[in-house]
């Protein structure tokens, strides 16, 4: 038999003879000692001195069975497995040590997995659909700093029937549908798609046909409109009846045939959508109607286009293609000599980019502050490593002698170190396992507040193995970074030192304390960025929300109605809204209501190029609203009168002005009574009213100038509006109302919903208001933790000082300068790590820059404050054990040695 | 491990006081201890066998099939733990103590060159 082999089987039996094993050794080494003490004795030595004769030249017995037992063993993994039992029982007999050090790391784990599932997300994991490789996702540039990624109908229609470079070409529009269901239509989240949307994503269906390049043309194929479900669509409206394929669906009040059902796993092209039914692009003047974006050619950027690349051919190859039909295809979409200039001026080419991970827009949103958020968690996991290994270190410092004991009957030091190492590994595991079990949780709700916004928005921030891998591979490095430095430490000295000295301070210790010193300056120091930052944002977040919008979003309550839909128009609909507005002021706790098309700081936009007669035009921003609209936004009406329902179109055009807009226009003059022009068609407007100025689009930016146009007069035929109620109390009672008000006045539009100007605030600052939440929460950990080691570390250090102290105390040392001695340590380390923070804050903060609203990323008060807390914190910590320290009674003391 | 003795000129390898061991038991079974005295004399007293050299060196051979153990009574009716060689284990002394032999001419070649 093969040497290994038989060795193999010897410890294999071994494994259940251990006790039988273990005897026999025992036996054989006595037999041994037993013949050489009887050899001794023959050779004349003294009876008194056989014992010490055989210990010399035998050793210690003991130390050779280890050695022999070692033999035959599977020695890592039985060894592992002992490590690990030892090593539960140690920390259980600690549980404060244990809950501590379990919690910091699971924080640090679980919000690095949290960040990290987002950033996996939103911006790593690939499209669920073979090949996504292959996708491209297309742009253009036309001089402007960034790529455009909006598409117009020309420019992809042209686009789609090249096929050199890739398979298929597509492009598809998110929207939403108005589906007739049991009680009226039903506004469903949808996506208009072009014929090779379903060919170039490569995902069969789960029943029936996809859309094909033939689905896709006015009208529809040879059998009419056709449209795709989701599974979750099926199964919420068909109940996953599997005669769906054929049922009619009423869309926008216009018969659709559904063709086919995609499975759940099929999201689209873009990972933040979940699209319920997919309609061919060329329905856009069904679907969207009044609207439409094909006829509107190229001043509709409304499209999102995507390629699969031919199997071999390069991003490289697909640019070089692009680049030679890009001016084609720019002379193909429009015969305006002006477009075409102004484009080939900024040298217009389209281009091509990977779409392995699908298109959202949100990314290029997002990206930056998730890096940062990400940058901190590591942060907070550094720091939680940086304070289990002082921690550590201090603990196994207090743990010396019974290394010392282990070396001296026998373990080896690298044996000592590995269980050490398991010690460490087992806080690292359960640690992790803790925070990734809450990681989701903390995850989800991160993504909802990303996505608040934008309710259509779905993150899929779930663990994946991508996410798995990432958390073991912070639990490895955990281990490692907390582990080994103190296991190597305590481990390295010679063990009749430890002995020898018992619990006397000696100077070599004192050497070697300053490792674990400089560890908890660091943590400190990182502790000290975290709360700058954290400083920063909230302080940023609150002048955001000092700065104030213009109007007073308490108790504002927006109500969206669909009526593009529905049969009434201009006039007609008009008394329509003033009937659902004065049904919607009766109702009780109702203060005001009254209606605007858009809805201030949803970032949506309309503006217009105005002019004083004779004079420049300048860009303002417009709204359209009802009467009553500033008292109910509370927007001071400072000049003028508010409009009235009379104000219809025959009554001549009427404007009011905010305050910004009329010192423009108007600079020293009264604006009231006079006419602005407006560029494009040269219709006048009067100006009736002069108000108060309101943050627009983005709070960031101060409130611009703008003007306001009575709805009545608004040119669009079925203006889908808002309405804006101020109500007293909650909110809760207003959603039924509002429901059954418009199913009594428009049985046919859909269920209008409902907004809160709180929220509408709330969202328009999301990233910020994140990233303020998270920093707090992060700096308030970071605060906790480094609290924690500070006073975890002095506590061990001084108890193993007690006699030391007591001595001190006998010799006449005053309780005042104990406390003292022992504050001064950690005082030396908050110190030296403030000092080190500051710099680093300083430095790292300009990071943040761009994320600050009105607040100097060195705002001398923030880093004041930040040092002020952390010195605050780090004296508390270190007052108990100094204090504790003080009571120490010196007989006690010395008797205890 | 393995030393000469009153000199200090260093360990011998292992592989060598395994070569002794297998030798020791060519003419039949003999406990730990007998081992160790039948090198110290046959070696004119000059090798001694430290104990926790032996020991491992046996079990060693032991595991790996080499050599095999029994207990039975020792000269003085003791218990105690007789090695034996098994075929395996005549095989490796054989190859062993050619190669010994090679070795040692080889390096007193070296050595007596003038």
């Amino acid at each position: 038999m093969a040497p290994n082999l038989h060795e193999f089987l010897g410890r294999l039996k071994s494994l259940f003879r251990k006790q039988r094993l273990d005897r026999e050794m025992a036996e054989e080494l006595e037999f041994h000692q037993t013949l050489l003490r009887e050899k001794l004795l023959r050779q004349g030595v003294p009876q008194s001195q056989v014992d010490r004769a055989t210990r010399q030249t035998f050793g210690n017995p003991n130390r050779w069975q280890e050695r022999l037992r070692e033999l035959w063993q599977f020695r890592t993994a039985e060894n592992l497995l002992r490590d690990v039992s030892f090593s539960l029982r140690l920390l259980k007999k600690s549980p404060g040590f244990t809950a501590i050090a379990v919690l910091t790391l699971a924080l640090g784990v679980g919000a690095n997995t949290a960040v990290f599932s987002l950033i996996n997300g939103l911006l790593l994991r690939p499209l669920p659909v073979p090949h996504a490789e292959q996708l491209a996702v297309l742009s253009f540039e036309e001089g402007g700093p960034q790529p455009e990624y909006e598409f117009c109908t020309p420019f992809f229609r042209s686009l789609e029937t090249r096929h050199d470079v890739f398979s298929d070409i597509f492009a598809y529009n998110t929207d939403t549908l108005q589906v007739r269901g049991q009680s009226g239509n039903e506004n469903i989240h949808g996506m208009l798609v072009s014929g090779q949307f379903f060919t170039a994503l490569q995902t069969p269906p789960l029943l029936g046909r996809y859309l094909t390049p033939e689905d896709d043309q006015p009208g529809g194929s040879v059998t009419g409109l056709a449209v795709v479900l989701s599974e979750s669509f099926w199964e919420r409206w068909f109940n996953r009846a599997l005669d769906v394929v054929g049922r009619k669906l009423i869309i926008a009040n216009v018969p659709f045939t559904v063709v086919g059902v995609m499975p759940k796993r099929f999201i689209g092209a873009d990972p933040t959508q979940r699209p319920q039914i997919f309609a061919p692009l060329s329905a856009d003047p069904i679907i969207d109607a009044p609207r439409n974006h094909i006829d509107d050619g190229i001043h509709a950027w409304w499209l999102t286009v995507l390629a699969r690349r031919q199997p071999g051919a390069s991003l490289e190859q697909a640019n070089a293609a692009l680049q030679t039909i890009s001016i084609p295809i720019l002379h193909e979409s429009s015969s305006d000599p002006q477009f075409i200039s102004e484009k080939e001026k900024g040298h217009f080419h389209f281009a091509a980019e990977s779409g392995s991970r699908g298109f959202t827009f949100i990314r290029t949103l997002f990206r930056k502050p998730l890096t940062i958020m990400f940058w901190m968690c590591g942060g907070i996991l550094l720091l939680a490593c940086l304070n289990l290994a002082s921690l550590l270190m201090a603990r196994s410092a207090a743990r010396e002698r019974e290394l010392a004991t282990r070396l001296a009957m026998g373990a080896t030091r690298r044996r000592l170190v590995q269980q050490l190492i398991v010690e460490s590994m087992l806080i690292a595991v359960i640690g992790t396992a803790v925070g990734i079990a809450a990681a989701p949780t903390v995850s989800h709700f991160l993504a909802a507040m990303l996505s608040s916004g934008e309710s259509a928005i779905q993150l899929d921030a779930s663990l994946d193995f991508r996410v798995l891998a990432f958390a073991a591979l912070i639990a490895v490095i955990s281990t490692l970074l907390i582990g080994l430095v103190p296991a190597l430490q305590s481990t390295r000295r010679d063990l009749n030192d430890h002995i020898k000295e018992g619990q006397h301070a000696s100077h070599l210790q004192e050497r070697r304390s300053i490792l674990p010193r400089i560890l908890l300056a660091c943590e400190v120091a990182l502790a000290l960025v975290l709360v700058v930052g954290a400083g920063l944002l909230a302080t940023s977040v609150v002048k955001l929300y000092e700065s104030g919008t213009g109007f007073d979003p308490k108790g504002l309550v927006n109500i969206a109605f669909s009526m593009d839909k529905q049969g009434l128009q201009g006039d007609q609909l008009m008394q329509l809204y003033q009937q659902l507005g004065d049904n919607l002021s009766h109702q009780p706790g109702v203060r005001n209501a009254s209606f605007e098309f858009i809805v201030p700081l949803s970032h949506r936009g309309w503006n217009g190029r105005y002019a004083a007669p004779g004079q420049s035009a300048h860009m303002i921003w417009l709204n359209s609203v009802a009467p009553r609209y500033f008292e109910t936004m509370r927007i001071p009406l400072y000049q003028g009168r508010d409009f009235t329902w009379g104000d219809t179109k025959a009554s001549g055009l009427k404007i009011i002005l905010n305050e910004a807009a009329a010192k423009q226009f108007f600079p020293g003059r009264n604006a009231v009574g006079q006419q602005v022009i407006y560029s494009r068609t040269k219709t006048s407007f009067e100006v009736v009213a002069i108000v108060g100025d309101a943050k627009y689009r983005d709070i960031r930016t101060p409130a611009p100038p703008a003007g306001y146009v009575p709805i009545m007069q608004d040119e669009q035929p079925k203006p889908s509006l808002n309405a804006v109620v101020r109500i007293d109390g909650p909110q809760t009672p207003l959603v039924a109302a509002a429901r059954s008000i418009t199913a009594r006045l428009a049985p046919s539009i859909p269920a209008p919903t409902m907004t809160t100007m709180d929220d509408v605030v709330d969202n328009s600052m999301s990233a910020e208001r994140m990233m303020a939440l998270l920093t707090v929460f992060f700096a308030a950990c970071a605060l906790l933790v480094t609290a924690i080691g500070l006073y975890g570390t002095l506590a061990y250090s001084t108890a193993r000082r007690t006699s030391e102290i007591g001595i001190r105390m006998a010799l006449g040392a005053q309780r005042a300068r104990v406390v003292a001695l022992v504050f001064r340590e950690n005082a030396v380390v908050a110190f030296g790590g403030c000092g080190a923070g500051l710099i680093a804050a300083i430095l790292a903060s300009r990071a943040l820059a761009s994320f600050l609203y009105e607040t100097s990323p060195r705002d001398p008060w923030i880093l004041f404050g930040s040092v002020a807390a952390l010195t605050a914190i780090a004296s508390a910590a270190s007052l108990l054990p100094a204090l504790r320290a003080a009571r120490i009674e010196p007989i006690s003391a010395i008797r205890c040695e | 491990m393995l030393r000469e003795e009153q000199t200090d000129s260093g360990d011998l390898i292992q592989g060598t006081l395994e070569m002794l061991v297998l030798k020791a038991l060519t003419r039949g079974p003999l406990h730990g201890y007998a081992v160790a005295e039948w090198i110290h004399q046959t070696s004119q007293q000059l090798l001694k066998v430290e104990e926790g050299a032996l020991y491992p060196a046996l079990h060693r051979l032991e595991l790996r099939g080499l050599l095999k153990a029994e207990w039975g009574a020792s000269e003085n009716n003791r218990r105690a733990k007789f090695y034996q060689l098994t075929a395996e284990g005549k095989k490796k002394l054989n190859a062993e103590s050619q190669r010994w032999a090679r070795l040692s001419a080889a390096v007193a070649f070296v050595m007596q060159a003038s």
